[in-house]
């Protein structure tokens, strides 16, 4: 019997991919209704995930005030759609990204509390320290505190809502998970440290089944040093895909979403990526470097090394933002047929690489339909995956305990 | 036009937070014919009304949600988002009640006025959503807010669709007044001071003598009556009942500005300024 396998529904706006909107089976439209959502979550019902995740954001897309034109923007906020999204589901949990930088504890305690009350115990909370330097001028800060700072407030902010979880628990009777589930995503030596702290679920980037096994034992080793059970943490590493009836069939489907990344896309892609605005800059010319490093605020000596070769061979602007948008960065695509995706799952599993899989369609909702359709019933056959829901927490779903430690009063 | 009968309903009880029994208070406010659900209370946080109003979104056909929007723990960052994002679940029937739950006054109009600059750094017409072009959306149509104020400072692009509605309806309950201009709709009791608005709600007891209330709004005195519930879905039957005479044949559908008649003056943009600046 192989390992169960877990799975979350990572819904990053209308797909993972940047040309995944202008998809014939994605419906960018839908983004701003409820109708796209109630039928997402009945999708995600269905196929058993344990939750939905939303990534955010504390900044628009694009450089310097300029919106991009031809990426998808805006969305709408994340807490906001899990909320409603409990409404018209019963089961599936709701994992939503929240700042520790530029939340006060007292705001989002009030709001995974009344989330988790409202939701049935579904919520969960993806504890993020923000690290967009865009982000600090909407909240009236210049920059962003730097890194080790970030993790220090996270820290403090994260046990400054234990402790009004605790006295609201307290006071008005618990909320059914107590506190929602603690969600992680830092792959630096400080967020991983966080992580094996706190966290219940880590989402992580593991390209290979090797650096899966890598990340999965380094991180059971810190959460034991850390004083708390390895078995109750699970590794979720992100996982892209692309079905279609055969592997040729599904590298050209691929190539053709990519494909559909044009030019002036793929610039004002690169130009996030660098913080800077490159959409004046003629494509056909050369990539002009000296701009980047002047206007950039990322790392500096980072980005001249990456540009240096293709600045070298005199690479036009446009082919390198082409190549850019074409280039996986951290996380694992898969393509191929059901059965093969179903196969590498379980693989992955079993061999302690991951716990489950994060979710990341290319498209919105097309990809999703096919994933649930046709791998889902595979790996219910093959017994990783559960025929239905063991109960109604998102800590039940995840075969978790069903109330943390740190919320004993 | 005829004015229409506004009945406004507040309820700040925990039980809110209960989803078995928020779904009894939104099918009963619903029943009753209520305009205006403002959910949360003004003196202690119990729970998050912008949280109960996105759960409730998909239930309401034609009540209005108007979470109490409290400026002691509020930014306008998120404030902006979490609204907009309501607006569109619920199809345009969400209003906003900023509450300064013990802070001062001036904070309170801070944020409304950071929150609104936000919204409107987003024209309504700026999608274009083109899969043929690839052209998503209208750049020149979205700008930073760059908004200073006295206690808020937040540039923007915020990440977030101005709402379907432009604005959601600003609710202004005079127990915790602000001042701004464009107020929709205000509640305040007899004898209270009527902070300017488009339109006035009276405060009352759950069991008013509603024939004397129907000749006030008759008169043009009142625009319609705001009533605190205690035990929810008894009074909103009563009350639901006794205003059935006022309350019938008002338009059902289209969005809460639509149907109150509370269109929003279109904001100057960026453009505009830009305009009469050269």
């Amino acid at each position: 019997m192989p390992r169960p396998i877990h799975l979350w529904a990572f819904l990053q706006g209308i797909g993972h991919y940047p040309s995944g909107w202008r998809h014939p089976g994605a419906e960018p439209e839908g983004v701003f209704t409820m109708d796209y959502y109630a039928r997402v979550g009945r999708l995600v019902e269905k196929g058993r995930f344990d939750a939905i995740v939303f990534g955010d954001q504390l900044q628009s897309r694009g450089v310097r005030g300029r919106t991009p034109e031809h990426l998808a923007m805006p969305t709408l906020d994340p807490m906001a759609l899990l909320s409603a999204i409990a409404s018209v589901t019963q089961h599936v949990g709701l994992v939503n990204t929240l700042s520790t930088t530029y939340w006060s504890p007292e705001g989002l305690a009030e709001r995974f509390a009344t989330m988790d009350r409202m939701s049935g115990g579904r919520a969960g909370w993806n504890i993020v320290t923000t690290a967009h330097p865009d982000t600090a001028p909407n909240f009236g800060d210049e920059e962003l505190p730097e890194k080790s700072q970030r993790y220090k407030m996270a820290a403090q902010t994260v046990a400054q809502a234990q402790d009004i979880w605790r006295e609201r628990n307290a006071a008005l009777g618990p909320s059914p998970q107590a506190r929602p589930v603690f969600v992680q995503a830092g792959q630096s030596g400080d967020g991983r440290d966080f992580a094996a702290s706190i966290a219940e679920a880590i989402f992580c980037s593991a390209p290979t089944i090797e650096e899966g096994i890598a990340f999965r034992n380094d991180m059971r080793a810190r959460v034991a040093a850390a004083g708390r059970d390895p078995d109750a943490v699970r590794i979720m590493p992100g996982l892209s895909f692309i079905l279609a009836e055969t592997e040729a069939a599904a590298i050209a489907k691929d190539q053709a979403i990519l494909d559909l990344a044009d030019e002036a896309l793929c610039i004002e892609y690169l130009s996030e990526s660098l913080n800077c605005d490159l959409t004046g800059f003629d494509p056909a010319g050369p990539i002009p470097v000296d701009h980047i490093l002047s206007q950039t605020c990322f790392p500096k000596a980072d980005i001249g090394r990456a540009l240096e070769k293709p600045a070298a061979i005199g690479l036009p602007l446009g082919k390198f933002a082409s190549g850019y948008v074409r280039t996986p960065r951290g996380h694992n695509v898969f393509r191929g047929t059901a059965s093969q995706l179903a196969n590498m799952m379980i693989q992955w599993v079993d061999a302690g690489a991951c716990d489950g899989f994060t979710l990341q369609p290319a498209y919105m909702p097309g990809e999703l339909e096919i994933f649930v359709e046709e791998v889902v019933p595979i790996l219910q056959a093959a017994g990783a995956l559960r025929m239905d829901y063991p109960g109604s927490t998102l800590r039940e779903t995840m075969g978790l305990p069903r109330w943390p430690a740190d919320m004993a009063a | 036009m005829t004015r229409s009968f506004i009945l406004s309903a507040g309820i700040g009880d925990p039980a809110l937070a209960d989803p078995a029994m928020a779904a009894q208070f939104v099918i009963a406010a619903e029943a009753a014919g209520v305009d205006l659900l403002l959910l949360g209370r003004h003196d202690s946080l119990l729970f998050d009304p912008q949280v109960i109003a996105a759960w409730a979104a998909p239930r309401v056909s034609r009540l209005g949600l108007v979470p109490l929007v409290s400026s002691r723990i509020a930014h306008p960052f998120h404030v902006a988002r979490s609204l907009s994002a309501v607006d569109y679940l619920s199809g345009g029937l969400l209003g906003w009640c900023p509450v300064a739950q013990g802070g001062s006054a001036a904070q309170l109009a801070d944020l409304v006025r950071a929150t609104r600059a936000l919204w409107d750094g987003w024209d309504d017409d700026c999608l274009i959503i083109d899969k043929e072009s690839g052209r998503y959306l209208d750049t020149t149509k979205v700008r930073p807010s760059n908004y200073v104020g006295t206690h808020y400072a937040v540039r923007g692009p915020v990440n977030a669709m101005r709402p379907k509605q432009g604005h959601p309806l600003l609710v202004c309950d005079a127990a915790s007044p602000f001042a701004a201009p464009g107020i929709d709709v205000v509640i305040a009791a007899e004898g209270q001071a009527f902070p300017a608005a488009a339109r006035r709600l009276l405060r009352v007891d759950p069991d008013v003598d509603i024939a004397a209330m129907a000749v006030r709004f008759a008169a043009g005195e009142i625009d319609g009556l705001h009533v605190d519930l205690t035990n929810p879905v008894v009074e909103l039957a009563r009350i639901g009942k006794a205003l059935a005479p006022i309350t019938q044949g008002r338009p059902s559908s289209g969005t809460l500005r639509e149907r109150l008649g509370l269109p929003l003056a279109s904001p100057p943009t960026a453009r505009n300024i830009h305009e009469e600046i050269a």
